[in-house]
């Protein structure tokens, strides 16, 4: 008998046999029976609102953007003020690869040891707690989400969900399989030293969101 | 090598540290810092009692169906291209990650923060068996350097103090200018973001816990401030998954409600800056990630736990709630109950996972006094559980002789009323009486443990129910 | 005093469970519960076959013990319509532990749930049961609450005690920091786990101190010896009253542990 079925062997016996149990995904379902909190459920512009507090409550900054191709310019804008250099790395994102970067130095890779700046796509965020979604992947290298000094991202403002749920249906319904989902919240933190809140420990020092306004627009029609 | 304190010497490290002015000094900034933060965080979600309801019935379901969602997350994972691998005990996960390393040709290990690392004593066999390891969260970093144990599950190296950790930070970065000053608490946040960023280029296998482990996705789930996580499993040619078997929930959504609830519990954050769910090797395109993924699955003694007075222990999503509002906890820190797994939660687990016999004051370090269960967001009844393990020490005879025969004596007594009226009327009369009206003793020789730092507050004249008696004649 | 037929029906037969702690050192608070329940229009008796609930050997592991002290309050105090203790953490045992005490015996399991729906604490059986919403009672001065905790977290008493020291005439309240942590009493665990108790009473008596109430009241008569006992030490000059002497206007003893 191997280790596994010895395990699942005293997993049944500790629940007294196993002959009657059975679960299906409709029994998974009943399980969420959680409450969605009011603070996931907001719509329209008062859930960008809320999201932008979030954001920010956590120690993310932001610009906003009518559309991508203003992105090159705003970017190499917020390098100059936080005195980087104007390069930046990023992944073969098409909605990056078709812009004008003709004034800036950008490479195209995986994260590397020293990465001043990183840029990355957003699949989604969640206005609940002011959360980004990431999707690993050939489009977006995981690592630069956490090797850039200063971690800039992407989003549309369409792509910003109520909470958790909105954030889980777009997935699972994108039928994307990436090897890791990541949420960030704002930059790297550690408390670790006396309690105090000192930001960029590993990862990012700062996180800045270009957000494509793309509802203003369509609130319009 | 530092002598780690044992849970059996309780007592006695309990002196220690109630003598360590450093640790009284960090401890009391425990005490503020994290119970503030919760209440605010508690406060600003109206839902989140609710939340704590559905996060119990959520994770009793789980239990229940518990070896129907291993199998459901084994099948998912391993559809993801991850292997899965089981561990009845200790050794036998030890041996499974030595395997992988080995098959890998690892020379250095990097880590992220797990508790169940520290478990089943993971880094001692990973360096007897000649690896480099490195502990990559901050906290675990620094105690790794002090060769000490972690005195908090989520806050390991709460015990220590800035100069301490300037002092170790200096012997073991020799390597960087000797003369270098350290202004401030970030000063040391940023060497060791510079020394550690190497290692996680270096490392051979990158290890992390496992939060959760989520069934409908075959994904594990990693919950970080510091990002240190996400750079030892994205960075490492192979990443270890090492989780314990009570870490499954059902779907994405249930994962929701305990991430709704973990952070709030724990630092009082919202939300942690990252949460990361991983599943399977670097796809086929990838230009990054690992190109192997396990995930061991570890027993160690919870399989017993079910259907068993502690079951509902294993609902623990490892906050830390529990022991940052414990006032025993905050008064001695986490080294002097001597267990892996400190406070309320410890004095739980810790009997459960190594036996009654070596841990048995843990249970009995505590008034009863129930705010580790007020505050528990899986709302598991601790206070009971320890209450359990008293009963079997009880019964074991583990309980000291004095306390046995005591109970027993004022149970005789206790049960006969009569001669219980009569003998308190004398005793509460020569108590009284030798009081000589100051209201209070400051010695009494059946008392001492009581009059060694308070006075003991002398009986009013005769008892209640002699008064009651002569009053209704 | 009953003052119409109905009210005579309603008059509720209160069987005082005055706890080992009150009746051997604090026989004050038994006739201040008496005052305050009889004021409330009850019935009370006391019966002499009580004695202690069985707590510190519930507490202790020592299950058979328990048991027994258990069986013995079951049959003293079942015919009674109401049981009130002075103590939160008694009145817990009855509601909260017996149940659990007896959950695995059919016979005992039955009598120990009826017991235990119609067991109170007392300031919480006056607000909750009776609605007496203030009392008629004089302290001048100021005072400070500690919420022991048993009554706090296991009963739900937080907001009844203070609503009725605020009809205190005289009486002003003033919240401690940290008035819900324990003061390191905890039954056994004070002689068990000295040290460590003294931290937390230590900690107790700070942020009464802090407060400059000259009055601590609580609950519960064990909390109360631990605090005075480490406010006297401390040479604290803070007088230290159950919640029912203050609410029953019977403060002219000594407080716990002073002199005449």
């Amino acid at each position: 008998m191997s280790a596994r079925d010895r395990i699942l062997q005293n997993v049944r016996h500790g629940l007294g046999g196993s002959a009657a149990r059975d679960v299906t995904k409709s029994d998974w379902i009943k399980t969420t029976h959680a409450p969605i909190p009011a603070i996931a459920r907001r719509n329209g512009s008062e859930r960008t609102t809320q999201f932008l507090n979030n954001f920010e409550q956590m120690h993310g900054t932001y610009s906003k953007l009518k559309s991508f191709d203003e992105l090159p310019a705003m970017l190499s804008q917020q390098l100059r003020e936080r005195n980087i250099g104007q390069s930046v790395r990023m992944g073969p994102e098409p909605d990056f690869s078709t812009l004008d970067w003709s004034n800036m130095d950008v490479s195209v890779g995986p994260g590397r040891l020293v990465e001043p700046a990183t840029l990355t796509r957003a699949f989604c965020a969640s206005s609940e707690t002011g959360t980004l979604m990431l999707l690993s992947g050939a489009k977006n290298p995981v690592t630069l989400n956490f090797l850039g000094e200063t971690h800039f991202v992407a989003l549309k403002s369409s792509e910003i969900e109520a909470g958790f749920e909105g954030m889980w249906s777009r997935w699972r319904a994108s039928g994307h399989t990436p090897r890791t989902v990541n949420l960030i919240t704002g930059p790297s933190r550690t408390a670790d030293i006396e309690q105090s809140l000192e930001l960029g420990a590993h990862g990012a020092l700062a996180v800045h969101l270009f957000l494509v306004d793309d509802l203003d627009t369509k609130d319009a029609t | 090598m530092i002598q780690h304190p044992a849970a059996k010497n309780f007592p006695k490290n309990v002196d220690q540290a109630l003598k360590n002015e450093t640790l009284q000094g960090t401890l009391r900034q425990v005490s503020g810092g994290f119970v503030d933060s919760r209440a605010t965080a508690r406060a600003n979600l109206p839902e989140f009692d609710s939340l704590r309801d559905a996060a119990r019935y959520m994770k009793n379901h789980t239990l229940q169906h518990l070896d129907l969602y291993l199998e459901e997350f084994e099948q998912a994972a391993k559809n993801a291209g991850g292997h899965v691998h089981w561990a009845e005990n200790a050794k036998d996960a030890q041996q499974i990650v030595l395997d992988i390393c080995a098959d890998t040709n690892a020379k250095i290990v990097s880590k992220g923060k797990s508790m169940v690392a520290e478990e089943i004593e993971l880094n001692k066999a990973l360096e007897e068996n000649g690896y480099e390891v490195v502990e990559t969260d901050l906290g675990e970093y620094i105690i790794q350097l002090r060769n000490e144990t972690p005195s908090h599950i989520i806050a390991p190296a709460v015990h220590v103090n800035k100069k301490q950790i300037e002092q170790d930070f200096r012997i073991a970065h020799s390597h960087l200018d000797p003369d270098r000053s350290f202004v401030d608490s970030s000063s040391l946040v940023r060497e060791a973001r510079h020394v550690l960023r190497e290692k996680y280029f270096l490392a051979d296998v990158g290890i992390t816990g496992a939060n959760m482990l989520i069934a409908e996705t075959g994904q594990s789930v990693i919950v970080t401030n510091e990002g240190n996580g996400d750079l030892t499993q994205s960075l490492a040619r192979v990443h270890i998954v090492i989780a314990s078997l009570e870490k499954v929930v059902p779907t994405l959504d249930d994962a929701s409600t305990v991430l709704r609830l973990l952070a709030r519990s724990a630092t009082g954050q919202p939300i942690t800056a990252y949460t990361t769910f991983s599943s399977g090797p670097r796809r086929a395109s990838d230009p990054d990630g690992p190109e192997e993924y396990h995930v061991v699955l570890i027993d160690n003694g919870r399989s017993k736990m079910l259907g068993s007075d502690f079951q509902d222990v294993l609902r623990c999503i490892r906050c830390g709630a529990c022991m940052n509002h414990c006032p025993v906890y905050q008064a001695v820190g986490g080294h002097a109950y001597g267990s892996v797994y400190p406070g309320p939660i410890g004095a739980v687990l810790t009997p459960a996972l190594s036996g009654v016999e070596d841990n048995k004051h843990l249970p009995n370090a505590s008034t009863f006094c129930g705010r580790c269960e007020a505050v528990c967001p899986m709302r598991i009844p601790l206070p009971k559980m320890m209450r359990h393990w008293r009963e079997r020490e009880f019964e074991q005879h583990l309980t000291p002789a004095a306390m046995r025969y005591g109970l027993r004596f004022w149970a005789f007594f206790a049960e006969r009323p009569k001669l219980y009226h009569f003998c308190t009327r004398w005793a509460n009369r020569v108590m009284h009486m030798s009081a000589r009206g100051k209201g209070r003793f400051s010695y009494l020789p059946f008392a001492s443990a009581w009059t060694r730092y308070r006075d003991m507050p002398a009986p009013e004249a005769t008892t209640f129910q002699s008064q009651w008696a002569k009053n209704r004649k | 005093m009953p003052e119409t037929e109905k009210d005579q029906q309603d008059t509720k037969n209160v069987g005082l469970f005055v706890t080992c702690l009150v009746d051997f050192f604090r026989p004050s608070i038994g006739w201040a519960a008496v005052k305050l329940l009889q004021d409330a229009g009850c019935t009370v008796d006391v019966p002499a076959a009580q004695t202690c609930c069985g707590q510190p050997a519930w507490n202790s592991g020592d299950r058979s013990a328990a048991q027994s002290l258990a069986r013995k309050i079951i049959e003293t105090f079942e015919t009674y319509d109401y049981v009130v203790a002075p103590s939160g953490s008694c009145a817990a045992t009855l509601k909260k532990d017996y149940p659990e005490m007896f959950a695995d015996d059919a016979d005992w399991s039955a009598r120990a749930v009826a017991l235990s729906t119609k067991t109170y604490e007392l300031v919480s059986f006056l607000t909750d049961v009776l609605n007496v919403t203030r009392v008629k009672a004089e302290f001048p001065g100021d005072a400070t609450y500690h919420d022991s905790c048993s009554g706090l977290r296991s009963l739900g008493i937080k907001d009844q005690p203070r609503q009725l020291l605020e009809s205190v005439d005289g009486l002003r309240l003033l919240e401690m920091k940290d008035a819900e942590v324990c003061c390191g009493f905890g039954g056994t665990f004070c002689v068990k786990y000295s040290d460590i108790s003294n931290v937390m009473v230590g900690n107790k008596s700070r942020n009464v101190e802090t407060t400059h109430a000259p009055l601590l009241v609580a609950g519960d008569l064990g909390c109360l010896m631990n605090i005075k006992g480490k406010l006297a030490r401390e040479g604290k000059n803070v007088e230290v009253r159950h919640v029912a002497e203050v609410l029953a206007g019977l403060t002219e003893a000594p407080g716990i542990g002073d002199q005449k």
